[in-house]
This record gives C-alpha cells, sequence and structure tokens, in this order.
C-alpha cells in the first residue's frame, strides 16, 4: 500500500491530534509571516515618515557655520564630484542614499503678482548608487532636469499650470515647469523650490559645485553612526558630519520596536508551538505502538518507520505553513491599516516569505517530530503484539 | 526448513530472573503443521517471535533454509519477515482507519494482486465487508481479516499466536479450516495455542512447560 495513502488516512482518522498539531503550524506561521509583515511595513512606513522628515546626516565643507548656512548665502561650497567617490569607496558603508545638494538663499524672486520675497533654491543631485552597497529604495527628492517642484507658501502665488520663472545669475529669465506643488509642512522648503541641482547650478552660475550632502546615516544597535564621520573624513579630511538626533532617533526607535518585539514573540511562539508539536508525535507514537510494531513484524524498515512519522509533520507542516502565511498576511493587513498611514495600501503579500514559509514549517515540524519517531523505530514489536 | 538449536531465553526484571526458553532444539519441515501448545506462561509466545526474528535468544541459533535469521544484516532480516513470514495474532492488529481490504493490502508488496484479495475475500466470506472498517466487524470477520493479510504475499511460514484466542467454537473452527486449506496447499504453519485442540489440526506439536519442551 502506498504509504502515503495510509499516512492520509490516519492523519484523517486521529483527527484531533492532527487538528491540534497543524494549528500549532498555523498559529507558528501566522504570528511570524504577521510579525514579519508588519516589520516590513513599519520599515516602509519609516523610510516614507524619513522621506517626508528628510535624510538625517548632513555633510558640509569643514568649518561651515550652520547659522551662516540657513540665513546667509557666503557658505563654502565643494566639488559635487565628492559624492560620487564617497559613492564609489568600499570602505564607506555607514552612510546611505547620498544626495548632493546645493542650497542657496534667493533674496530677489518676484512671484507672478510682482511681489518681490525671499526664497530658498535647493538642487538636488540624483542620488548615488553605492554599488558596493545592497541596493535600495531611492529615497531622496527626485526633480527631473527642466522641472521644479514649489513649496507650499510659493505655490500660493503660483497659478495652475503657470511656469516657474527666475533670473539667473546672468541677469536671463529662466522658466520650469512645475510638476508638483508640496504640501505644507515639509520646513524649509515651504518657501523654497526645489531643482534637479544641474539646473540650479546653470542658473547660478556655478556648474559643479554643492554646499552640503543628505544621506541617511544607519542608526544600528552595532553604532555604525559614530563611524560616518571617520569614514568621511578618512576620504574628504575638508568635510564633516551632523547628524540630525531627533529624527534619526524617531527612525531608530520606531524600526528597532517592531523588531524587538519581533525578536522576541516569533521564537517564543514558534518554539512553544514545536514542543507542543513533539509532545503530540510523542502521544500519538503512544497510541500506536501496536500498529508500528505490526508493520515491524511485517517486515517494514526502520526508514519505512521514520518515513510514515516524518512524512506526517511534513506534511502538516506544509499545510499549516501555507494557510498561516495567509492569515498572517490577512492580519498584518487588517491591524497594518489601523497602524500605517502612509504605507497601509502597500502591504502586500510577500511572496519571498511564502517561499521561506514552505520550506521552513515543513522542515521545523520534522525536526519536532523526530524524537518521537526515533522512538518509534525503537518500539519492540514482540512486547506490543503480544499484549493482552 | 527451520531448525531450532538450544534456543535460551531469560527475561529480567529487578533481581528476578525469568525463565522464557531452556534449550529448545527442535525442526520443522515445509509444509509441516506445527502446534506449540502449553499453559500460560510456558514461553509459547516468546518461541514464536524468536523463530519470527523479533526476540534475540540468549544462546542458541535458529536457522531458517541453513542461515541462522541471528546473523542476517538488518535489512535481510527485515526481507526474512517481508518474504517468508505471515502474521498472526489473538487481538488481530488490524489498522483502525482502513477497510478490510486496505489492511489486506497492507502486506502487499506490489499493485497485481486485485485478483489474489478478491479470491481470499471470497474464500473468507468477506468480499461483502471489504469496504468496512474493523470496527464494523465481528471478532470472526477481524481474525479473517487478518488471516489473509498474513497469508496474501504467500510467505512459507504462518506464525500465529493464538489466533482462536477470542473466537466462539464456530468462528475457531472456520478459521481453522482455513489455515488448514493454507496448510494443504503446501504452507507452513508454527501456531502457538494453550487450546489442546488445535493439535488435532497438526501434524506436528511440541509441548512448553516452564520454558522446556516436554
Amino acid at each position: 500500500m502506498n504509504p502515503l495513502n495510509l499516512i492520509i488516512k490516519e492523519l484523517f482518522y486521529r483527527k484531533v491530534n492532527s487538528l491540534i498539531i497543524l494549528l500549532t503550524v498555523i498559529a507558528a506561521a501566522t504570528v511570524s509571516v504577521a510579525i514579519y509583515t508588519l516589520s516590513k511595513a513599519s520599515e516602509n512606513e519609516t523610510r516614507k515618515i524619513m522621506r517626508e522628515q528628510g535624510l538625517n546626516l548632513y555633510i558640509f565643507p569643514k568649518g561651515t557655520n550652520l547659522i551662516d548656512f540657513y540665513s546667509i548665502n557666503n557658505t563654502p561650497t565643494f566639488p559635487e564630484k565628492y559624492v560620487d567617490k564617497l559613492a564609489e569607496s568600499r570602505t564607506f558603508d555607514a552612510v546611505r542614499h547620498l544626495t548632493g545638494i546645493l542650497q542657496v538663499k534667493y533674496p530677489g524672486w518676484t512671484d507672478p503678482n510682482g511681489s518681490t520675497h525671499q526664497i530658498v533654491l535647493i538642487g538636488y543631485k540624483d542620488e548615488a548608487m553605492q554599488r558596493f552597497l545592497p541596493q535600495q529604495e531611492i529615497m531622496g527628492f527626485d526633480v527631473m532636469a527642466g522641472k521644479v517642484q514649489v513649496g507650499a507658501l510659493l505655490a500660493r502665488n503660483i497659478k495652475e499650470g503657470e511656469p516657474f520663472t527666475i533670473t539667473g545669475a546672468d541677469g536671463k529669465q529662466y522658466n520650469y515647469e512645475i510638476e508638483k506643488r508640496l504640501d505644507e509642512g515639509r520646513g524649509m522648503i515651504d518657501q523654497g523650490v526645489a531643482f534637479n541641482l544641474s539646473d540650479l547650478q546653470e542658473l547660478l552660475g556655478m556648474p559643479g559645485k554643492i554646499n552640503k550632502i543628505e544621506a541617511l546615516g544607519c542608526v544600528c544597535m552595532d553604532g555604525r553612526i559614530k563611524n560616518a564621520r571617520n569614514q568621511v573624513q578618512a576620504i574628504f579630511s575638508d568635510l564633516e558630519v551632523t547628524e540630525m538626533a531627533s529624527i534619526a532617533d524617531a527612525r531608530e526607535n520606531q524600526r528597532l520596536m517592531m523588531n524587538k518585539y519581533g525578536a522576541f514573540i516569533i521564537p517564543f511562539v514558534m518554539l512553544s508551538c514545536l514542543l507542543i508539536t513533539g509532545l503530540l508525535f510523542y502521544q500519538n507514537i503512544t497510541v500506536r505502538n501496536r500498529e508500528i510494531g505490526l508493520l515491524k513484524a511485517m517486515g517494514n524498515s526502520t526508514y519505512n518507520i521514520l518515513f510514515l512519522i516524518l512524512a506526517k509533520a511534513f506534511i502538516l507542516g506544509l499545510v499549516g505553513g501555507i494557510m498561516g502565511f495567509f492569515a498572517g498576511h490577512f492580519i498584518a493587513e487588517y491591524f497594518g491599516t489601523e497602524i500605517f498611514r502612509f504605507t497601509a495600501s502597500d502591504i502586500k503579500p510577500l511572496w519571498n516569505v511564502f517561499l521561506y514559509s514552505i520550506l521552513l514549517f515543513p522542515l521545523l515540524w520534522v525536526l519536532a517530530s523526530w524524537i518521537p519517531a526515533l522512538m518509534a523505530t525503537q518500539i519492540d514489536a514482540a512486547k506490543t503484539l503480544s499484549q493482552e | 526448513m527451520i531448525e531450532l538449536l538450544n534456543i535460551s531465553k531469560k527475561y529480567k526484571k529487578g533481581n528476578d530472573v525469568f525463565t522464557a526458553l531452556k534449550d529448545i532444539s527442535f525442526k520443522i519441515g515445509k509444509g509441516d503443521f506445527c502446534s506449540v501448545i502449553g499453559p500460560s506462561g510456558a514461553g509459547k509466545s516468546t518461541l514464536l517471535y524468536v523463530i519470527g526474528g523479533l526476540i534475540h535468544p540468549d544462546s542458541g541459533v535458529v536457522s531458517f533454509e541453513g542461515k541462522n535469521i541471528y546473523n542476517l544484516t538488518p535489512v535481510e532480516s527485515n526481507q526474512y519477515r517481508k518474504k517468508h513470514l505471515g502474521f498472526m495474532f489473538q487481538q488481530f492488529h488490524l489498522m483502525p482507519w482502513l477497510t478490510v481490504e486496505e489492511n489486506i493490502r497492507l502486506a502487499c508488496y506490489d499493485n497485481k494482486q486485485q485478483e489474489k484479495i478478491e479470491y481470499y475475500l471470497g474464500r473468507c466470506s468477506l468480499k461483502e465487508l471489504k469496504n468496512k472498517y474493523p470496527s464494523e466487524l465481528s471478532v470472526g470477520e477481524k481474525q479473517r481479516t487478518a488471516f489473509i493479510r498474513a497469508i496474501i504475499s504467500k510467505p512459507d511460514i504462518l506464525l500465529a499466536d493464538e489466533p482462536t484466542g477470542n473466537l466462539d467454537k464456530t468462528n475457531s473452527e472456520i478459521l481453522m479450516s482455513l489455515v488448514k486449506v493454507y496448510n494443504s496447499e503446501g504452507g507452513t504453519v508454527i501456531m502457538v495455542s494453550h487450546d489442546p485442540e488445535i493439535a488435532r489440526f497438526a501434524n506436528k506439536s511440541v509441548t512448553l512447560n516452564k520454558g522446556r519442551l516436554e
């Protein structure tokens, strides 16, 4: 008789035992998948929030007076190619999302109504690709050449459909298509305009120049942020690093909170479920000792007996893993909608996690049944079969 | 076909030592029907399981077709039981989640035995019950199912441990007549029983008392 047939029939005969084992897999898979999905969603949410708040690490030329940087226009500049050199460095790994920026005050912008204002012009270089680091989603501003993104306060003075017009350092008028009107509450850019870096350099007659690099320092438990300063200065001794601690801390707390809970809950639930499964398999073997004795008397090998027990664990692990994956995703989606403001709609089934589920849970449940399965192979057939 | 030479087996329980078998020697030829009779605790079942390769004797030799079965590798030992032996027990030991036919099929090692299964089901009056589960059968029907399972793969030897122990007289006689037919077709039978009546079906009888041959 086909051993798989035998396993399935036994599985359905001892429904309660099988069902409880299946529930343990579902519970473990649900909790793991839900927490992992929520943790990924939290990461995405943090990324989105960070995008809203800006990057947390600023790299300036040494000696830059930050008060002056934000109030007057004669802060030192440095070559744009510094960004590329940092990005190309194999040893520079404490900082991500390097974005070269030219930020200046522009005192005499005349709006379409004829009023003159002091505004901020910020040119963003495309985020540098750090090819020696794992690739990540781009966080910085992504402004296309020939277009601008206008801050909320400025946008009030420009009608829909009108271009953004500004006088360049050469006295000429430059027109840019407004691709986005930014929301209010985004800090300095509320009263400014975001350019593609090359456009702003051309406008200001400062080709190849930037005065700031914004980046994301990895706020990790291993303190890599402390290395950021050393790493930057090892490459460019004329640069220094400033950390925006409040943003960094917020990011760290949010990201670590979910990981901390996950690091405790997932192993706890997993181990509890595996222990229960081990005990249930032990109980199953005890109940089946005569059946196993009979199979041995009929000439079935130790491997046949092992297969009958382990394959049952594998099937339950596989079915439970699949069911748990979808249950976990459902829970993550349900609660994620409540928790995550920006990324709720981005919570989608993580198919790579599905692959792990259908590999990991059968494997773990096979391991949980391993000791009872070995005990089954040690059953004394003569003793059990002669019992009345 | 099978020869036992100076078989001894003792069990220890704490400080107590119980002698189950003491210097047992006899031969069983092909086609023999050997009854092993004796009172409870005489060592009959131990002897049967020693022949079945399931209890290792403390001393002595069990030879099947000239080979000591306790010198076989685990794989050879499994093959010995699979190919040459069929077991029947007082408690039937049917798998409760399998139907009559499936319980029989458990001992079929290829898929071409349907005709044979149908034949034996008919011969043992179980054809109508082939899709029933053991819980739906009478004890006689259960034991006949166990009998077919034991002989379906045409083993050389049928080892039966008190197969009539749970049956009434009518069912005992039906079963014994089936066993006798198997024997008359060339099968060797070694049957353990505490019932001396069984001996009348056998052409050879061994009586055990306190682990010794009488």
